[in-house]
């Protein structure tokens, strides 16, 4: 077991490095070439001025590329990092924040790269891979000792829910980090006009599918950790913090969806709910830290 | 003209029906229930923050917040009128807003409006206009055979020389709504259901050997055969387990175990394993032999003054208007021991007697007893037979969990149709061709801001340039230039 639990954390470093080199190789995919062009003008006076501008051009198409192949190098690493996890531990990884976020990086890098795919658009990568490193970095402060495996206490012991719950609940969040990323590119899109960043519009659609997505999830996330909590506590509603923490996030998102279906919002306002929306998201991921109540584990404590 | 029609309407409606017009209309609107919604999350958040130290700290780093801390502290959001008021409003709104939208959009899946208009199709954001050598009647024929290969539905009507065209997929997903918004009322009343014909005992102790009725007129009771927790090496429990009996009017019905996470259920009522703890066998006799208890007192759910890190029990003794406090020994060696005044031996159980005469005076009387030893307090002998544990297990029954279930289902497939069978549609013109031969074509989706929309748009439009051999023309308009007004009123009546 312990071999396992080490090929995991190496899968995981690797990982980590693929993650670090995609989004170096998005980041220059992204903000292009700058060029900057000088000019010498004659002044009526007989004098010249030297004048310099700066023009941007598209990125490496190489770059692009390689950060692509560098994420599902990444995905790769951190699917087989969870696997090996969940070999050694005989349940899902999704005991402590170790083991959550592991499997969150995975799962974000994976929706990531279908999204990439089926828009066909590479710089959301320079957001959702800061979100990813981020979380790398994250898993890497943690203490040591969260990288053992331990057993489940009494409360987790519910392997199918606990494993569709959390499962759940790492897809929504996911998705979630997508359409903030394509929230954020779309204020950049619609103040600096940047040719080569996808169209607003695009930027818009990807933002409210990857809701349409992880919307319904989190549903999913309160429903079945509801029936978790009708069979291990007797009541499947208990105003626990991280219950109402993900009803909160869930309500934003509700909101989102209904102020831009029914109210015709688009655009900056619904990016700017997005937002609103991620922030909510990091609210209940890590409320582990500050809330008490029934969910006061995951080894934070 | 048609404003003094509406004036006239206007001045016939009595205050009554302006009144019920206007809660209507408040119910009805977007805007309220958004409103209605931010309300509820704020409410949400604040009793978020309230289970947290989050706002502590906040009062800690700017000490005037402190007050409004405390308030906040106070005030339990979750059971207060605010949220159940908000909660009612977003009930009727949901109802109200339902009920008005049903409609139009069981006109938009079974009687679409067909008719178009070439303005509103030639400035829409996008478009698409091709030249087909067959005639109206043909081309449309054609055209419908294409987008029927697609999932499309199409329908047609002659107005003059032109051809209108409608044609739409996935249109009864648009009922995905309904049952979505079912599921919301529904999950509500689960709760008021739940609350009104069930019940629901945090604290049902039951120490081994013991049995206790579950009341609530189920005349049912438990019965503890043994409790066993076991630990890894570590220290971390792996498990919690009691061995219950379950008797109705005195018959066994059922037995079974329970653990953590896996509760037995008889008649609609759930026991679940909670927690654990020490408890003390006794049997109490008075001077004449009488027997006035034989049965195990539970520790722990109380505390004694004199050391509240001691597990402490107690028990009545009606027949001679007593109580019987127990208080075991403080086995952590962390708690602070300048507390322990009782100083008890391992084993060792101290006991006060509490007897109220007539006149209401108390009488105290104290002592310490080892397993297995007998002291008499006053008129009563108190043997105390031997350590024992109890199991602390929740009962629960909720006749709302059937519909909370149906809900959820409700809920999640309302969600999954809505979002991922979108009503795609399309409108189109098919007229005469410009030198009377043939025809030309007109269509647009109506897709404004709706990128997906466009692009399938787009793709129906490649496979029909393909399979026709024809050469279609696209138009894009900036967002600004193109049509809004049209295709809203055209969405309207939805």
């Amino acid at each position: 077991m312990e071999s396992l639990v080490k090929l995991s954390f190496y899968c995981f470093a690797a990982g980590s490095i693929a993650v670090a080199a995609s989004w170096v190789s998005y980041v220059l995919f992204t903000i292009g070439r700058v060029r900057l062009r000088q000019a010498e003008l004659q002044t009526s006076a007989g004098t010249t001025v030297r004048a310099s501008k700066a023009e941007f051009a598209p990125g490496w198409t190489s770059a692009g590329r390689f950060g692509s192949m560098m994420a599902w190098f990444g995905v790769v690493m951190m699917g087989l990092s969870v696997i090996f996890r969940t070999a050694a531990s005989h349940r899902g990884p999704y005991s402590n924040m170790y083991e959550f976020s592991l499997a969150f990086v995975f799962v974000l890098l994976l929706i990531y790269l279908l999204f990439e795919r089926f828009y066909e658009v590479k710089q959301l990568g320079v957001i959702v891979l800061t979100i990813a490193g981020a979380m790398c970095l994250y898993i890497w402060s943690l203490p040591s000792y969260m990288r053992e495996v331990d057993a489940l206490n009494p409360a987790l012991q519910n392997r199918p829910l606990m494993t569709v719950h959390v499962s759940s609940a790492i897809l929504a969040y996911a998705t979630f980090a997508v359409s903030f990323a394509a929230a954020i590119l779309y204020l950049i899109q619609v103040r600096k006009n940047v040719s080569w960043l996808p169209s607003a519009d695009m930027l818009d659609d990807i933002g409210y599918r990857a809701v349409t997505v992880g919307f319904p999830l989190l549903a999913l996330v309160l429903i079945l950790g509801s029936v978790w909590a009708h069979e291990a506590w007797g009541a499947y509603w208990s105003w626990d913090p991280k219950e109402t923490a993900a009803l909160f996030t869930w309500l934003v998102y509700g909101v989102y969806l209904h102020t831009r279906t029914l109210r015709g919002w688009r655009g900056e306002r619904s990016a700017y709910v997005l937002l609103f929306g991620f922030a909510a998201v990091v609210f209940t991921y890590y409320g582990n830290y500050f809330f008490g109540g029934m969910h006061a584990y995951g080894g934070v404590n | 003209m048609a404003q003094a029609t509406v004036d006239t309407r206007g001045s016939r409606r009595s205050p009554l029906e302006m009144v019920v017009d206007r809660i209507w209309r408040f119910f009805c609107s977007v805007r309220a229930a958004v409103v209605e919604i931010i309300i509820l999350a704020v409410l949400v958040l604040l009793g978020t923050l309230r289970g947290s130290d989050a706002p502590q700290w906040l009062a800690d780093a700017i000490p005037a917040t402190q007050p409004a801390v405390d308030w906040l502290y106070d005030w339990d959001v979750f059971h207060s009128l605010p949220l159940m008021l908000i909660l009612g409003v977003l009930c009727v709104a949901i109802v109200v807003c339902t009920l008005n939208r049903v409609p139009g959009i069981w006109k938009t899946i079974v009687d679409p409006t067909i008719r178009t208009n070439r303005s509103f199709l030639e400035n829409a954001e996008l478009s698409a206009a091709y030249q087909s050598a067959a005639a109206p009647a043909a081309a449309v024929g054609e055209l419908s055979e294409s987008l029927q290969k697609h999932r499309y539905r199409v329908l047609h009507e002659e107005r003059g020389a032109d051809i209108h065209l409608y044609a739409d997929k996935n249109r009864y997903a648009k009922l995905g709504t309904f049952p979505f918004h079912l599921a919301l009322i529904l999950i509500l009343l689960g709760g008021i259901v739940g609350a009104r014909y069930g019940f629901r005992e945090m604290t049902f102790v039951v120490p081994e050997g013991s049995v206790r009725e579950v009341g609530h007129g189920t005349g049912l009771s438990v019965e503890l055969i043994q409790f066993i927790d076991s630990w890894r090496e570590e220290g971390i429990p792996s498990e919690y387990r009691s061995d219950l009996v379950i008797w109705k009017n005195g018959e066994k019905v059922k037995e079974g175990t329970i653990t953590v996470n896996n509760p037995i259920s008889y008649d609609n009522v759930t026991f679940y394993q909670s927690s654990y703890g020490q408890a003390a066998a006794f049997r109490i006799t008075d001077t004449d032999g009488n027997l006035l208890f034989d049965d195990s007192i539970p520790l722990g759910q109380y505390t004694a003054v004199n050391n509240p890190d001691a597990p402490a029990g107690l028990q009545q003794l009606p027949q001679i208007g007593s109580q019987l406090n127990v208080i075991g020994q403080d086995q952590d060696p962390q708690n602070a021991p300048e507390l322990d005044d009782l100083q008890l031996e391992n084993g060792q159980m101290f006991l006060q007697l509490r007897q109220t005469a007539d006149d209401g005076s108390v009488e105290i009387l104290t002592g310490v007893v080892d397993p297995g030893e007998t002291i008499q307090l006053g008129s009563v002998n108190i043997e105390y037979l031997r350590e024992k544990r109890f199991t602390l297990m929740q009962v629960a029954s909720n006749p709302g969990i059937p519909i909370f279930f149906a809900a959820s289902f409700l809920l999640v497939a309302g969600l999954a149709v809505t979002f991922y069978f979108p009503h795609r549609r399309i409108r189109g013109i098919i007229g005469p061709g410009s030198d009377q031969t043939g025809s030309r074509v007109l269509m647009a989706p109506l897709a404004r801001w709706d990128w997906s929309g466009q692009r399938d748009f787009r793709r129906i439009i490649e496979r029909i340039e393909t399979e026709s051999r024809i050469a279609v023309t696209i138009n894009e308009r900036p967002r600004e230039h193109a049509a809004s007004r049209s295709e809203s009123a055209a969405d309207a009546s939805e």
